[in-house]
């Protein structure tokens, strides 16, 4: 093995298990382990189920397949990005004492939260049958598509913020007010044309909402949004190079921060 | 004989801050910030130039604060220098803190496959190494617990036994030689010796100025971050002893 492919391997090798730890270490005491992942979204899906129908008798039609449908993926976004503020301020250790590529560690973050998203897939498909034929050729192609752009997307905002948290510690508390506010600004709960044509605007210049539309119509109607998917994926790219221009830039002095 | 390590003209600064600066404090000092100037800063190396050749054992001895450790983090890539330029052209294994990597709720076994792959192996090169760094650790039937459970002692048994069985190239010791008990102590001290004797290239920075006398080829004696002797580790051994015993 020449030295070049040793190094692809270990480096290959060392973002599975930091994967692998960031999975299995959440639910390392726990009786179920893994099994959480799947319960998870499960357990979810019957609560919203019942407030909807039951308590809140939402008119929409099939308002909780409407929900989830862009919650899973809203969910495996806003969890990275929680979780990226502590990638690196949570392992001083590491990162001080052994010399690895740090932004394996913003990486596995996300990887370990698409662990959960793939966990979710099967309650979509589910719902999917119940409302209707269930999943067409589409989500063939889709999937991965749309998986790809999420990860390049949240990668990109999650190294920026993982870095800037290092210098400036109020990040932290700043993501979890704007995760929030974004939330609510991007058509999760409530469908695009609920809201007044004055404020879509504001809907329309947040890069998330045509990601999210872009999953809806395909979980929902087997339809591949083009117009969704190419904005998507333009955003996606200037997440990701700006991440990787502002890790890079601060990463020389991030010893002297952290 | 190829230069293993080449460390040129190198300084670096650490910003002093008292803390992290408050919002209004930031909101003042902002111009400043802006500008790049003006923050207090501490010069922990000043100017210093070195090389190990391949094969070679350099000791580095010094007050506290002398810029050892800074000097060890530096050629390890942890952190960058602000001036000059380092080179390094072999793998790493770093014995400073041991057990960095350790995670408490992992098993013995899990952290030595995540630490072997993070000191330079792939994991089919851990899982082959395997049963001797568990034998060499001496931890038995604990090395499936949780690494939370172990003693301090255990602790740092299985981190050094992972680092010193991952076939290393440049070895960076920062005075570890007392690790665990009497008899482990042996084992570990013997098992540097074997790898320094074999020819692995190691910068070893040390308090114990009789393990450099015995263990170095060549020593450098650091004083405020810079060289103030670098000769045979009998001279600058004693020209330390003569300076701070007298």
């Amino acid at each position: 093995m020449n030295l070049f492919d040793h190094e692809f391997r270990r480096r290959t090798d060392l973002l599975w298990l930091l994967t692998k730890k960031e999975v299995t270490l959440k639910y390392k005491r726990t009786f179920l382990g893994i099994l959480w992942s799947l319960l998870n979204p499960i357990l979810l899906a019957i609560v919203l189920f019942i407030a909807f129908k039951v308590f809140m008798r939402i008119k929409m039609e099939n308002y909780t397949f409407f929900f989830l449908s862009a919650l899973f993926p809203w969910n495996w976004f806003s969890a990275s990005v929680t979780m990226s503020t502590g990638a690196l301020v949570w392992n001083v250790n590491l990162i001080k004492r052994i010399r690895f590529p740090r932004h394996f560690l913003v990486l596995s973050t996300v990887l370990g939260q698409f662990v959960n998203f793939i966990f979710a897939l099967p309650i979509v498909i589910g719902f999917s049958y119940y409302y209707g034929g269930g999943p067409g050729m589409n989500w063939l192609i889709t999937i991965p598509i749309l998986i790809i752009i999420q990860f390049i997307a949240t990668i990109g905002i999650c190294l920026v913020i993982s870095m800037v948290n290092a210098y400036f510690r109020d990040m932290e508390y700043i993501v979890g007010v704007v995760i929030t506010l974004l939330f609510w600004m991007t058509p999760i709960v409530y469908p695009l044309k609920m809201v007044p044509e004055a404020y879509r605007f504001y809907l329309a210049i947040n890069p998330l909402t045509y990601l999210i539309t872009a999953w809806r119509d395909l979980f929902m109607s087997n339809y591949i949004d083009w117009g969704s998917i190419g904005i998507s994926s333009g955003s996606s790219l200037i997440f990701v190079l700006l991440g990787i221009i502002v890790f890079k830039r601060l990463g020389k002095r991030l010893d002297e921060v952290l | 004989m190829s230069d293993i390590v080449q460390v040129q003209d190198v300084w670096k600064k650490f910003p002093m801050r008292r803390d992290r600066p408050g919002f209004k404090e930031f909101l003042v000092n902002l111009p400043k910030y802006v500008s790049g100037n003006s923050k207090p800063s501490f010069w922990a190396i000043k100017g210093l130039s070195l090389r190990v050749k391949r094969g070679e054992c350099l000791g580095i001895i010094g007050k506290n604060g002398a810029g050892k450790s800074t000097l060890l983090s530096l050629i390890l890539g942890t952190i960058y220098p602000t001036k000059g330029n380092i080179e390094v052209s072999q793998r790493i294994t770093p014995l400073l803190e041991l057990g960095a990597g350790f995670h408490p709720d992992l098993t013995g076994r899990e952290n030595i496959l995540i630490n072997g792959v993070l000191l330079g192996l792939t994991r089919n090169e851990v899982a082959e190494r395997m049963e001797e760094i568990v034998a060499f650790s001496e931890i038995g039937q604990f090395i499936d617990m949780p690494v939370r459970t172990y003693s301090s002692g255990m602790y740092l048994r299985l981190a050094f036994s992972v680092a010193i069985n991952t076939d290393p190239r440049l070895l960076l010791i920062d005075d570890i030689l007392a690790v665990g008990d009497q008899t482990f102590q042996k084992k570990s001290k013997d098992a540097l010796l074997q790898l320094i004797k074999e020819g692995v290239t190691t910068i070893f920075v040390s308090h114990n100025l009789n393990a450099i006398r015995e263990i170095c080829h060549r020593a450098v004696w650091l004083d405020g971050g810079e060289i103030k002797a670098e000769e045979e580790p009998e001279k600058v051994v004693q020209e330390y002893l003569t300076r701070y015993m007298a």
